[in-house]
Order: structure tokens, then sequence, then C-alpha cells
């Protein structure tokens, strides 16, 4: 919570030296989504640096646990620690006013998709890691960080995309920081892009799921 | 004879990665309900393949294996109700006290509340940390964490414990008050399947056991059995250049000491009379289970097994 807390630093810089309250008001939309997403595409991975420590999974396989209840503990629990600085975020964007209890309505959806999303997506990623080191573990969730948080219209505006703004439609998490910036009035956006943009999100969020149940193993082969 | 609590047949396992590795070749093992049955075998001899196949977290390449009855296989659900795993090298969650994995552990089984705080109890005073419950793990030595561990199985109240190496690791110390816990939960009536790679802890603790060599079973049965297997029952160990008086004695050299093998008592006392009119330091004692385990995996006098086990 505390690192989440001091992470939101460089928004108080842009507050100091920004001329304008919308570049603020798109950091906080960065810092939000990210939030949800880094800690829902961490979760499996980190789960299996920790197992190879603790190795609560092999005890816990070994139980009458059933793997989905496993893997929904291991990503809720990141997701609880996250609230606070979501909690943080959001009531200074409710201070500046692009917050409403209107907007909440759509934005928590929102939010709880996309963690979905990167959460099923990190837990599939893992099914390819078993064997990888723990250096290759961390370089890959940084990376990761970087591929879906960093580079797309997460913390800007994908106006700024240009022709290619339709990219940040099926990105999970550029998708859901455009939704959320329509929502708060900084992007304007037509229903049917709206409908398009949560139909995409959800079949994104459904294909990930499915692909994470065909492929993850309870038990070895 | 006590029903089977966990049974294989023909049991193998076959890793294919670059080269296909046997793991395990046919393994028949039968474990009676109420008894500690230690696996003991050098590293790689394919124990740990055995439990995780049992404890439904790896499958076959072939065979069956079954726990109270119920194929691990095709029954995995029904066999993990009534076991609990504590894996080899396991480590303790730091922020974590005994308390909280006794009872999360219990929790997690779907054991109520109330319940799972008895058993959380009632498995911390079986392994002897009650009164340190409430401390957290990282201030804990390593015998109490590892306890702790041992704790949150037994507070899932399973009738089948499979620990693998549970003491590797640990001083002797700490590996007595481990010992100790498990002799105590055998007596409660449990049953625990233990992988080990060190005699002392086979021999002080197991009701029967089977020594694991290259994924096959060398021998299986109690104690004074597989002792009984090798016809030498004694052994003088020399210190000094001995030289081999006959070739109906099996002498093994390490380094300026031997080891004699014999089959009776009066050749034991013969040979340390004649080592002591040669000047030389010589004791003699019954064949350890180390003796029959190097005998059994690759006969006295093979040194690449000796190193091994080793």
């Amino acid at each position: 919570m505390l690192l989440a807390m001091i992470s939101s630093i460089p928004l108080f810089f842009m507050l100091m030296f920004s001329s304008g309250g919308n570049v603020i008001a798109h950091g906080l939309i960065g810092a939000m989504v990210s939030s949800v997403s880094f800690v829902g595409v961490m979760a499996g991975i980190q789960d299996i640096s920790w197992d190879r420590y603790v190795k609560i999974r092999e005890m816990i396989v070994a139980m009458p646990v059933h793997p989905a209840s496993y893997a929904l503990g291991i990503a809720l629990a990141p997701l609880l620690v996250s609230i606070p600085s979501l909690i943080f975020f959001g009531a200074i964007t409710a201070y500046l006013g692009f917050l409403t209890l209107q907007t909440l309505v759509w934005i928590v959806p929102a939010l709880i998709i996309v963690w979905a999303a990167m959460s099923t997506m990190g837990f599939m990623i893992s099914t390819y890691l078993m064997k990888s080191s723990t250096m290759m573990l961390n370089n890959l969730s940084n990376l990761l960080g970087i591929g879906f948080i960093f580079i797309p219209p997460v913390y800007f505006s994908e106006a700024q995309l240009g022709n290619l703004s339709w990219i940040s439609v099926i990105i999970p998490t550029s998708n859901v920081a455009g939704l959320i910036r329509s929502y708060m009035g900084l992007l304007p956006l037509s229903t049917e892009t709206i409908i398009i943009r949560w139909t995409v999100l959800i079949i994104t969020t459904l294909a990930f799921v499915t692909l994470t149940f065909i492929k993850a193993r309870w038990r070895e082969k | 004879m006590e029903p089977s609590a966990v049974k294989s047949v023909d049991l193998c396992k076959i890793y294919h990665s670059k080269d296909e590795i046997e793991a395990l070749k046919g393994v028949n093992i039968d474990v009676s309900q109420g008894e500690l049955f230690t696996l003991l075998g050098p590293n790689g001899a394919g124990k740990t393949t055995f439990l995780r196949i049992i404890s439904t977290q790896l499958l076959a390449s072939h065979g069956d294996a079954y726990v109270l009855e119920h194929n691990v296989t095709t029954e995995a659900e029904e066999v993990r109700k009534h076991i609990a795993v504590v894996p080899q090298d396991v480590a303790t969650y730091n922020n974590f006290t005994p308390w909280e994995y006794a009872y999360y552990f219990a929790r997690l089984r779907g054991i109520p509340s109330s319940e799972a705080k008895c058993k959380a109890q009632e498995a911390l005073k079986a392994v002897n940390l009650w009164e340190l419950k409430n401390r957290m793990c990282q201030t804990l030595s390593g015998g109490e964490r590892r306890r702790a561990i041992i704790a949150s199985v037994l507070s899932s109240n399973a009738d089948v414990l499979m620990l693998d190496e549970p003491t590797s690791g640990l001083d002797a110390v700490a590996r007595r008050g481990v010992w100790s816990a498990l002799r105590e939960l055998v007596r409660n009536g449990k049953t625990i399947l233990l992988t080990t790679h060190m005699m002392e802890e086979a021999e002080m603790i197991s009701d029967r056991l089977a020594i694991v060599n290259k994924g096959s079973v060398v021998a299986c049965g109690r104690l004074d059995e597989i002792k009984s297997l090798v016809k030498e029952r004694f052994r003088v160990v020399i210190n000094g250049d001995f030289q081999k008086i006959s070739n109906h004695i099996e002498v093994v050299k390490l380094g300026d000491r031997s080891i004699a093998y014999l089959k009776t008592q009066d050749e034991a006392i013969d040979l340390l009379k004649t080592t002591l009119k040669m000047n030389l330091r010589a004791e003699y004692s019954p064949v350890t289970l180390e003796d029959v385990f190097v005998k059994l995996v690759g006969g006295f006098n093979n040194h690449e097994n000796q190193q091994d086990i080793a």
C-alpha cells in the first residue's frame, strides 16, 4: 500500500508543473488502471516464483481445493492490497471534479474486468514458464508492465495516436482507460463505439479465461 | 494384517525431456494403515516421483496406485480428502505464525472455523509447538518451522500423511523433535509415508521400509528382514594398513581405514584378535542399515554407489 502511495509521487509533479487539469486526470486514470492490471498480470507469474520457495501450491494440489478457487485467491489477494491506492487516486480524481457517482458505476466494473483479463492472461503466460529462472520471471513481469501499461495509451489519451488509436481497443488496459476517459468526459466516444469497446473487452477477457482453463494443468503430466 | 493405506502396482514414470528418463520402473509397494513406511534411497532414486504420483500431483506413465483403495488417477478428488503432503525443501512464510499455518490449512479443507481452531490446537500440541503458536515463523528455528508445516498437515485431520525428506537440513536435536512428533502420530493411528536418504532416520523411526535405487525397489520389509538379506552379520572397522588375510572375508578400503564384513560373531572376534597382533586398532559391531543398503544397491566395493550415498 505504501509503495502504491509512493508510486503516485510523479502525479504531484504533474500537478505542480502542468498547465491544465486534464493532464493530471489522464495520469490518475492511468494510475488506477495500472494498479489493477499490474497486480493481475503479476499474480500468476509471482505464484511460480513463490511456489519454488514456500511450495504452498504443491501442498494445496494434494488437498480437496478446486484449482479455480486457488487461482481466484492468488489473484484476489493483491487486488485487495491495491484497493487503498485505488481509493487514494479515485479521491483525487473526485476532488478535481472528474469522478462522480454516475461515472463510478461504469468505472468499477471496467476496472474489475480489466483485472480479470490481466489475471487470466498472467496465469496463461505462467503455464509456459514453469521451468523458467527467477531472473527470467522478474524480467518478464517488468516487460509485461511496459507492454501493457506504459506503451499503450493508458497514462495518456489515445487521441494522441491519431490514425492508430484503434490499437487501444484491442489492448484491455488501454481499452478500459479509454472507456474511463469517455465516462469522465475526456474522450468523446459515440454510444456505438462504447458498446463495441465493452464487447471487445468482455470477449478478450472470456478468451483469456478459456485459454487458461485449456492450458493450465493442476496435476503435472 | 492391517488393510492397505497406500498401494502401487507396477508403477512407472517416464519423463520426456531431451532424453527419456525412466524415474520409476514398475514399483510395487503396499503400506498398511497405521504404520510409518519409509522409502529409502539415494538422491535421484525416484522417491519424490513416487510420492508426487501417490499424492495426486503427478500422473504416472503406467501402472496403478491407490490410497485407501481409491485410484490416484481416476479418483484424485476422493484421494485428496484423505491425504496431506509436506513437499521436499518446503519453507515457511516468514510472517505467518504456527497457529496461522495450522488454522488456515484446516480452513482450506472446508473445516468450519470453530472445529478448525480445535484441530489447530491439537496439531500444535502434537508437534510440541503450542507454546510458540503466536511467534512469527522467521523467529523460529529450522526444526520449529518444519514442525509448524507438519502441524499444518496434521490439522487437516488427514488419514495418510506423506512427507518428502522432512528432516533434511535439520540438526540432530531438531531432527529428533520431528521424529518424536511423527512416532506420536503413528501411535494415534495415522499412516505416514516418508522419504529419506538418511539411514539413521530410516532405522530409527520406520515400521517398515523399502530401499529404492534407480527407480526400482531393491528390498522391502521390516528392518530385521532387510538386514537379513545380506549374509554378513558383523563388521570390523580397522584403522591402519590392513592386508587382506583371507579371500572369504569381504573387505572395503576407505583410505587408511578398512571395513571387513563377516558372517558370524566368532569370525569377527578372530579377526579382531588378528588385527591386535598386527598392532592395528579395530572394533567390531553388527552390520548397520547403511552397510546393507550399500551391499544391496551395488555391493560393498562399488565405490561409485558409496559416493552417491555419502
